[in-house]
């Protein structure tokens, strides 16, 4: 770690083992072991509060953690001062120095590492041009649109060619087309430069959109890792189902490898005895006009159109429904359907151990 | 228009009719009592009933700028009291500030009240009292007394114009530049000092101008060997020399206007003065 | 603690200067003398000091002017305020010509009345001129008087800026909000005075008060100047007990020096008290 990080900055795999973490009496973070691999892209997802801005600020150092240990190639840090780590940090404000103009604010960690000026000046602007900012060194903060200023703010933590880079949120403030951008321009620089990189977000489109490797945090603890497909087809566990946007619940119990409900709907499923909910993604179901062994009988009673496809709400005998189907499929309020549920497209949860 | 309209314009011409003389008036009683002082510095001879100086001349001038005289001597002392009186009281009121700016700890109110408390009660009773505590370690008479003693009208206000600074410091600035690899000496440097720029000079400028002006403290401390304009002035006043007293007032009030004026300019987005008056 | 830490510069100032200085004031007028050995503890002092009919005297003129001062500034202070606020273009001057009178000194304000409210001075010529008086002699006293004119007006124009501005930063923070809301809720202007803007500016124009109060009573140079020997404000007396050849005199002006003190501390903790009453009451 006394290498110059520009030669021979080599990203890093990172392992946080058992973290912990209390302000008074409430736990922000408990137990959370993670292990992310050098190179790699992940996304920190979670909903608001639920520990990972925590977790980001303890592997920069700027907050240590209570119990646990955070590694970097398998040394550990937490001895490790936070200007001493070669880890940087964008914040979701850009925060950038209002005092020093683009090119100083871009520049300002390799000023602090005392590189001689003539080289930060080729690099800063070569990192401008990389963000697609080049010639806008000499802008005052003042003058950036709020896109530029996390153009800069990218930069400026990039140029330090960190072994690990930690996003929290950094495009919550932009909107909708910009931070379709910016995760593009995030994921171009990854390609090219292979940075370990963490990235926070609260949005789970956005997690699918720019990660490989998804980690689900709820409540300060893990409750899922893998890839988007994974969070999608087989979702680890009930609240990591329900945060990635189930909303169908069928309940019953299992019994034998059986799941079965009072109203005759039953499956085969690896699930330990006992009570038991199976959820089903909205764009899974499928609707048909006539009975079939995985389907339920309903009636439609209301119908939403949203764009690129057609929200469908349907009353069955395991409750309401709610189907996504093409935006221009026929759908009568009142009509009589059937609405089947694929096996390969539901999971099947404990609901005592959710 | 309407009669709404026609009615509202009316009584706003009304109102800006009564407006304008009030204005007048206003600045009439701030600017009056100026006027003879400066009258009085240019002229040789004015007596009763004149409205006008009888005959001006530049005595004034000449008497300030006399190597011979006290003056310039004393315009030294005053400046560099002034100039290291803002400097430490900055400097003392900037952690101070920070600590009731940033951290909201218990017994937070009454540290700011008791920071105050040298403005509420009077320097001189203070100053009385403590006077034996100069003479004893031989600082009375001293330059570097004066600007002891001087730090007590003075860090109250430099502890409270910069912990309303820090208040309103986004911290997480900090946090970035230290992770960017800054330490927290380079963080106060480079990144918290340069944010505060505004409030610091305020601060500085408040300071100097109360030490400007101070002339009790000066003279119990400084026991008459310590000669600041407000002392020369004090004298001058006794004298029947009003042209001096006149002119030297002049001399005493220019810098304070001077650097008021630039500091308005400067500060024009941060409503100035009212930063530190207003903070109570 | 690293609070402690950063609060102990300023600690030390206002412990050893202030608290010292206090400390220490407080002992001299109980006996205590740090140079002449052999002193000893007595309340002769104070007992002295209440029974002088002119120690009396100063504390009359004292509370005189100091609230006389403090009254004017606050309702010319309140009132310029609102005549200013208003204008468009000339609000930036007019503010800037405040900032500009604080900048002047009290010292050379107390020359400045001198000049002005003077027998022989430029407001008596004015008269003259007007054919209301022939001499300096018939001119009314304003300077050296009894009642403590000059010291007033030296206070009132240099204070009156001083509230203004504060009153002023108070209106532009909302205040204009809050009666605008009351306007639509069909309040009159004068409706609005009372019970909007007025009791908005309170409080900072209350704090402000208080400091102006407490600068005027333990001042100076201006009653020394613009005032008379006889009665002579507390301060003035104090300083002229304290330079006493007879060091025997000295208990006494820390006697005087303490009461001013308590004078002005007094009213100050009696705002707090009463400006946390008042936050809890309903409008």
């Amino acid at each position: 770690m006394n290498a110059n990080p520009l030669i021979d900055s080599v990203a890093a795999s990172v392992g946080l083992t058992d973290i912990t973490k209390r302000f008074g009496d409430t736990s922000a973070v408990t137990a959370l072991s993670l292990q992310l691999a050098a190179g790699s892209f992940t996304a920190l997802l979670g909903p608001s509060g639920c520990g990972k801005s925590t977790t980001l600020a303890m592997l920069a150092g700027l907050l240590s953690p209570d119990e646990g240990d955070i590694t970097l190639d398998g040394t550990s840090m937490l001895r490790i001062a936070v200007e001493k780590r070669p880890v940087s940090l964008v914040f979701q404000k850009p925060l950038l120095f209002p005092h020093l103009d683009v090119a100083q604010n871009v520049g300002f960690g390799l000023r602090m590492r005392g590189f001689a000026a003539r080289d930060i000046t080729v690099k800063v602007q070569s990192m401008l041009e990389r963000v697609q900012l080049g010639g806008l060194g000499a802008r005052r903060v003042g003058e950036l649109s709020g896109g530029q200023e996390q153009r800069v703010a990218l930069a400026r933590a990039l140029i330090l060619a960190p072994r690990l880079l930690l996003l929290d949120e950094p495009f919550s403030q932009l909107d909708a087309e910009l931070r379709a951008e910016m995760r593009a321009l995030v994921r171009t620089l990854h390609n090219e430069t292979q940075t370990t990189t963490l990235f926070v977000t609260h949005d789970q489109i956005e997690a699918v959109e720019v990660a490989d490797q998804i980690v689900l945090m709820l409540d300060g603890r893990l409750a899922g890792k893998g890839s988007p497909e994974l969070f999608y087809q087989s979702p680890p566990t009930l609240q990591a189902a329900r945060f990635f946007g189930v909303t169908n619940e069928i309940c019953g119990s299992v019994c034998s490898g059986i799941f079965s409900t009072p109203f005759g709907f039953a499956r085969p499923t690896a699930a330990a005895d006992g009570d038991a909910v199976l959820v089903v993604r909205p764009e899974a179901l499928r609707l048909s006009d006539c009975a079939a062994p995985d389907s339920l009988p309903g009636k439609i009673v209301a119908a939403r159109f949203a764009g690129t496809y057609l929200a469908l709400e349907m009353t069955t005998v395991a409750g309401l429904l709610v189907a996504h189907v093409a935006a221009d499929t026929p759908a009568q309020i009142g009509g009589s359907v059937h609405v089947r549920v694929p096996v390969d497209a539901s999971t099947v949860f404990r609901t005592d151990s959710a | 228009m309407t009669t709404v309209d026609a009615e509202r314009q009316s009584r706003g011409l009304r109102r800006l009719s009564l407006r304008q003389p009030l204005l007048a008036l206003i600045i009439a009683a701030l600017l009056l009592p100026l006027v003879p002082l400066l009258a009085w510095a240019v002229s040789e001879r004015w007596r009763y009933p004149a409205l006008f100086p009888q005959k001006l001349s530049t005595r004034g001038l000449r008497i300030i700028t006399d190597p011979r005289s006290q003056v310039l001597p004393g315009l030294l002392t005053s400046v560099v009291i002034g100039i290291s009186v803002a400097v430490a009281a900055t400097l003392i009121g900037l952690p101070a500030g920070r600590a009731i700016g940033v951290y909201r700890f218990r017994g937070r109110r009454l540290v700011q009240f008791l920071l105050l408390s040298p403005v509420i009660v009077p320097g001189l009773a203070v100053t009385l009292g403590i006077q034996v505590f100069f003479i004893r370690y031989g600082l009375a008479g001293t330059t570097l007394g004066v600007v002891l003693v001087q730090l007590l009208p003075t860090v109250p206000y430099a502890a409270t114009v910069l912990g309303a600074a820090f208040a309103n410091l986004d911290l997480d600035y900090e946090r970035q530049a230290r992770a960017l690899g800054a330490g927290p000496m380079r963080t106060l440097l480079f990144v918290t000092i340069p944010l505060l720029r505004p409030a610091l000079i305020l601060t500085g400028l408040f300071c100097f101008l109360i030490s400007w002006s101070e002339y009790i403290l000066t003279l119990l401390v400084g026991t008459g060997q310590v000669q600041t304009l407000p002392l020369l002035l004090f004298a001058a006043i006794g004298s029947s020399d009003t042209t001096a007293a006149a002119a030297l007032g002049v001399l005493v009030v220019l810098p304070p206007l001077i650097l008021v004026a630039l500091s308005g300019r400067l500060l024009r987005g941060q409503s100035g003065a009212t930063i530190g008056l207003g903070r109570l | 603690m690293r609070i402690a830490l950063l609060l102990s510069p300023a600690a030390v100032v206002i412990g050893v200067f202030f608290v010292g200085g206090v400390a220490q004031g407080v002992a001299q007028s109980f006996g205590y003398q740090p140079f002449l050995p052999g002193y000893h503890w007595s309340v002769d002092a104070y007992g002295e000091i209440l029974a002088d009919p002119a120690v009396r005297g100063s504390l009359l003129i004292t509370l005189r002017v100091s609230l006389l001062s403090t009254v004017i500034a606050a309702v010319l202070g309140v009132g310029s305020a609102l005549a200013i606020r208003g204008l468009r273009r000339g609000r930036g001057w007019v503010s800037g010509l405040f900032q500009v009178n604080l900048a002047v000194p009290h010292l050379v304000g107390a020359l400045c009345m001198l000049l002005l409210l003077g027998q022989s001075g430029f407001l008596s010529r004015l008269f003259y001129s007007a054919g209301l008086a022939d001499s300096p002699a018939t001119f009314v006293q304003l300077t050296g008087d009894r009642f403590g004119w000059g010291i007033i007006a030296e206070y009132a124009w240099k204070e009156t800026p001083f509230v203004g501005i504060i009153a002023l930063a108070a209106l532009s923070r909302g205040v204009t909000d809050l009666e605008n809301a009351a306007r639509v809720l069909g309040a009159t202007r004068w409706r609005r005075l009372r019970r909007v803007t007025l009791p908005l500016l309170a409080p900072p124009v209350a704090a402000s008060s208080v400091l102006v109060f407490a600068f005027a009573a333990g001042s100076y140079e201006v009653p020394y100047l613009l005032g008379r020997p006889y009665p002579a404000t507390l301060p003035v007396v104090a300083l002229q007990d304290y330079r006493n050849i007879d060091l025997s005199v000295r208990p006494q002006a820390m006697a005087l020096a303490v009461v001013i003190t308590l004078l002005t501390t007094l009213l100050a903790l009696t705002y707090l008290a009463l400006a946390k009453r008042l936050a809890g009451r309903p409008v």
